[in-house]
């Protein structure tokens, strides 16, 4: 028998090939319309809130953009991937293809997907609408991925606690509504009242939002702003995504 | 050798109770071609399944160093949005084999015409067993695990399909469910009895039917008993 290690990575490679050809399978589009989603969404989003704003709408644009890729980059992977194990039920039928395997399939290719989306975005910004380019860019890739991690978290949690409640994915989903609104994705936690500043911080996607953008901008504000505390989401989030993982059985029927 | 330690396994039942497949069962399973009998619902299947690797044992552990297909029989293991071929392509990449002459194979071998290229949700539930038993004869296993499936397409396919499968356990070897004792004599060389969650090793594969057939207390049963599948 080949090492176990080789075989998850022939499993995870098969299975990301898989995914992307199934995502979106009804429509024609396919693959490129994951890609365009969020980049219209964007569009739109930006388009209704810079109407409403004072500053120039170039200045805007790009920190609204950073807000919003940002934040979506966690919404997407967390809902992808809690999708997971029913998506890819039938294959557990392959006693190669362990559980784990479809989680991180999902996450691999999403976060390069939603990667993608981000360059291409940032891209066009910066070259058409003469945006300012970003600072740091190991800093932006870096705090990617912390996000992405702490997406990873939340979606291996989500996967193996809706076996048990099937109700969570629309708790879920009713928390995220608000979030958009608590996560400084069209504010700086910085103009916030210090008030609301104090509650705020508590919500560790802000510091997703504002940790990229310090990451994307010279010079920016973020005194509030801790890597380590998402880092801790993140590991709680795993760990106990993991022990849930041992523990519920395949609640397939 | 497959071996058993402690093996329990059980089932809740919708209304209530539990149905149990298999209470502490420590058992070794020697390195031959075995049948799996029981009366119905008695967990055939999922015994199998459980010997594969894909179901859960409630405790206890199932030990083995072989290469095991996935259960090859009714029961699609493919994607139902996915055409044949690319379930094909992803099993053939899954297992590291050569993409192109896996796809050639099944596609000789399970005569499914245009439906090859078609989404599994078109397929009837025999087109999907022809694409699960081709799927499996282009790769090689150690150890082919088959749920019921000799009984799949006309009588043409069937006798390709034994011819084939009697190349395959030159080099490789099987455990078997069906509920033709014909098959089992062909294939398997001993077998197994589960009853009221034990399991009984007979050596010889016709002690083993006689015994079956004892329990059921019926004559010999053959043909095609469509068997419901859990």
């Amino acid at each position: 028998m080949k090492s176990s290690l080789a075989i998850h990575i022939r499993v995870i490679y098969a299975l990301i090939l898989r995914e992307a050809r199934v995502r979106h399978g009804r429509s024609r589009l396919g693959y490129t319309w994951a890609i365009m989603e969020p980049f219209l969404l964007i569009a739109f989003l930006t388009l209704i809130f810079s109407t409403y704003r004072q500053t120039s709408r170039e200045d805007f644009v790009i920190f609204f953009a950073t807000g919003v890729l940002s934040f979506q980059l966690f919404i997407r992977i967390s809902q992808y991937v809690a999708g997971s194990f029913l998506a890819n039920k039938s294959l557990l039928n392959y006693p190669r293809v362990k559980q784990i395997d479809t989680i991180i399939a999902r996450f691999i290719l999403d976060y390069l997907t939603h990667l993608l989306v981000m360059v291409l975005a940032f891209t066009f910004l910066v070259n058409v609408l003469r945006a300012q380019p970003p600072h740091n860019i190991g800093g932006c890739l870096l705090w990617t991925f912390v996000i992405a991690s702490f997406a990873l978290g939340a979606g291996l949690c989500l996967a193996e606690f809706r076996k048990l409640m099937p109700i969570i994915d629309t708790i879920y989903r009713i928390i995220l509504g608000p979030a958009f609104f608590v996560s400084g994705i069209f504010y700086s936690l910085n103009d916030v009242p210090s008030q609301f500043k104090s509650l705020l911080v508590w919500n560790p996607l802000i510091h997703c939002v504002e940790g990229f953008r310090s990451a994307y901008f010279a010079g920016y504000r973020a005194p509030d702003i801790s890597m380590e505390y998402v880092l801790v989401w993140t590991l709680v989030l795993l760990f106990i995504g993991m022990m849930a993982e041992g523990t519920i059985k395949r609640a397939v029927e | 050798m497959i071996v058993l330690e402690n093996v329990s396994k059980q089932f809740k039942l919708r209304g209530g109770g539990h149905k149990t497949i298999l209470s502490n069962v420590s058992i070794k399973l020697p390195d031959k071609n075995l049948a799996i009998l029981g009366p119905n619902g008695a967990g055939k299947s999922t015994t199998l399944r459980m010997i594969s690797g894909v179901e859960n044992v409630d405790s206890g552990r199932v030990i083995h160093q072989l290469d095991m297909s996935w259960p090859i029989g009714f029961r699609g293991s493919f994607h139902k949005m996915l055409t044949g071929v690319e379930n094909v392509r992803f099993v053939a990449r899954m297992y590291g084999r050569n993409t192109e002459y896996v796809v050639e194979y099944v596609k000789e071998f399970a005569e499914l015409g245009s439906f090859f290229y078609e989404p599994i949700r078109t397929y009837s539930s025999g087109m999907m067993a022809r694409l699960g038993f081709g799927t499996s004869m282009a790769i090689d296993f150690d150890c082919y695990l088959v749920d019921e499936l000799m009984s799949v397409g006309d009588a043409s396919f069937r006798q390709k399909s034994k011819k084939v499968f009697k190349q395959k356990l030159k080099k490789s070897r099987l455990i078997m469910v069906s509920h033709s004792m014909k098959d089992l004599k062909t294939f398997c060389d001993s077998g197994i009895l589960l009853t009221n969650g034990t399991m009984t090793y007979f050596e010889n594969i016709d002690d083993a039917i006689s015994e079956y057939e004892k329990m059921v207390k019926k004559p010999k049963k053959q043909g095609n008993k469509h068997k419901q599948s859990k």
